[in-house]
């Protein structure tokens, strides 16, 4: 906590642009070392110093002081359609609890962020066919078998330390990047059908593992009117690592369908590689096992929900995600944070907290 | 019985985080009070410097622990939540934690329904067993 306040400290004085000498001259104290040492956390704040805290820089004592909040840490990229600027910067601090709680109570429960986050090497110059490749690499290398999307999330989390969590947003979003100094985190829109969600989440990966070399918008229009180079980068790798080469080969050639039998045979196989009919037309024209004109010629009507009349309820995930659970369990149970404070963070009462828990299989760290 | 604001506004705002809510007349309230005190920043600052995982709770739960440590007379807290529990021994005052059914039973009162495992003596005894242990007293 001493570091919180510390690091916070330093954090607007930075953005204030004050030195450590005029700040501690506002504080009162003698020399600037003081102030080093509290922004340091070797030395601790009193009281006063914290209210004082709170009337140079205009702000709460909860700003200096609450340790799920992310105090301008997380850089956050949104994939969304036609959501209103205000609206978002509010559930961007929604979510923002929900990613500080697992890696604040991570830490309060002994458990340590990774300590090597990988990257890919590829750039914007990176030709869509390299992001391809990279999508096709990752597919293998991470053993992600004959339906890639079923395993996607739990590799991202157990060998990549990223943060998956499946969430009820506000309407229009449907997922997020999230970078943190020490944790990459993941949010997918759970209400989405299926084959979104896992596009969406392999879509976020990429930008996760692209991050330093080509950073993502803030927002992200879902269905823009020209997409990005990085945008376009990722839907290439996305695509290919829900839809491997090898994966694919396994139903046979495309070419010589009628019109009719293709439909029917592109709706089969995305629902059993758990995407989109759109995504998997779309990923065969780009690898040139359908022609543009074959493409051309299928009417979108006939992929719509992949070939369903309605969408149907989605099936949705349970919410967040058992790393996640078992961190607030974990914590509940040691007394880090009260009940009432994971129902605030999480938009849940705490009757709901049994079924979350045991819709990961967590057991219930106490009578709730 | 004596609260703080923080908690008496919760109970009027939809904010109990319990389903479904219960509706408790401001009035009734009010009047089983016997005082509700209000809390200031140097009462919150005083907390949370004494004790940094104050800052881990929630509003209403803060409140209670910014006015409690800055009183001097006795006062007990009788809750099922662990984290306030681990605070009451850190700071020393694992005396002040009870259980709603030892209270219950000092006063002479014997509620029809069966209390919730959080609120016996029972489990109050293991999980303080458990925290301090956690806490190395």
């Amino acid at each position: 906590m001493t570091t919180t306040i510390g690091a916070r400290i330093k954090s607007l004085r930075e953005q204030r642009r004050l030195s450590q000498e005029d700040l501690a001259e506002q504080f009162g104290f003698k020399d600037r070392q003081t102030l080093s040492a509290i922004e340091t956390g070797d030395r601790k704040v009193a009281a006063d110093e914290l209210l004082r805290a709170t009337q140079i820089f205009g702000v709460s004592i909860d700003y200096f002081t609450d340790p799920f909040m992310l105090a301008g840490e997380g850089s956050f990229s949104w994939r969304q359609t036609g959501v209103d600027g205000d609206r978002l910067r509010g559930y961007e601090e929604s979510a923002g609890r929900l990613i500080a709680a697992f890696r604040t109570l991570a830490r309060q429960t002994g458990r340590e962020p990774p300590l090597i986050r990988p990257a890919l090497s590829l750039s914007k110059q990176s030709s869509f066919d390299d992001a391809s490749a990279a999508g096709e690499r990752f597919a293998a290398e991470f053993d992600l078998g004959n339906v890639p999307a079923r395993r996607l999330a739990d590799v991202m989390a157990e060998k990549l330390g990223i943060l998956v969590l499946m969430v009820d947003p506000i309407e229009g979003v449907s997922g997020a990047a999230c970078r943190l100094p020490e944790l990459d985190v993941v949010l997918i829109n759970r209400n989405e059908i299926a084959g979104r969600r896992h596009f969406d989440l392999a879509h976020e990966l990429f930008h996760i593992l692209t991050w330093e070399k080509m950073p993502p918008e803030h927002v992200e229009e879902i269905m823009p009117k020209k997409r990005s180079r990085v945008e376009q980068l990722a839907d290439n790798f996305a695509s290919a690592l829900l839809m491997p080469g090898a994966v694919l080969d396994r139903f046979g050639e495309w070419g010589g369908l009628t019109e009719g039998k293709l439909v029917d045979r592109l709706n089969a196989v995305a629902d059993e590689l758990l995407v989109t009919s759109q995504a998997l037309r779309w990923r065969l024209v780009g690898m040139g096992r359908l022609t543009r004109a074959q493409s051309d010629a299928i009417s979108d009507d006939g992929l719509r929900n992949n070939g369903r009349a309605k969408p149907g309820k989605p099936e949705a995930p349970p919410l967040f995600s058992k790393p996640f659970v078992q961190i607030v369990a974990a914590a509940l149970d040691e007394g880090q944070t009260s009940m009432r404070r994971i129902a605030s963070i999480l938009g849940l009462p705490i009757d709901d907290f049994a079924e979350l828990f045991a819709s990961h299989g967590v057991e219930a760290p106490y009578e709730l | 019985m004596e609260t703080v604001g923080d908690c008496f506004i919760e109970t009027q705002t939809g904010s109990q985080k319990r389903r479904p809510e219960e509706q408790i007349d401001s009035d009734v309230l009010a009047k089983t009070l016997k005082a509700v005190h209000g809390v200031h920043d140097a009462d919150h600052a005083e907390a949370v410097t004494r004790d940094q995982t104050i800052a881990y709770l929630d509003d209403g739960e803060r409140a209670l622990w910014a006015h409690a440590i800055s009183r001097k007379d006795a006062w007990v807290l009788c809750g099922p939540d662990k984290s306030s529990l681990r605070i009451g021994i850190r700071l020393g005052l694992r005396d002040r934690l009870v259980s709603l059914e030892r209270l219950l039973g000092d006063v002479g009162f014997r509620p029809k329904l069966d209390l919730k495992t959080p609120y016996t003596q029972k489990w109050l005894d293991q999980a303080l067993a458990q925290l301090a242990q956690l806490e190395g007293k």
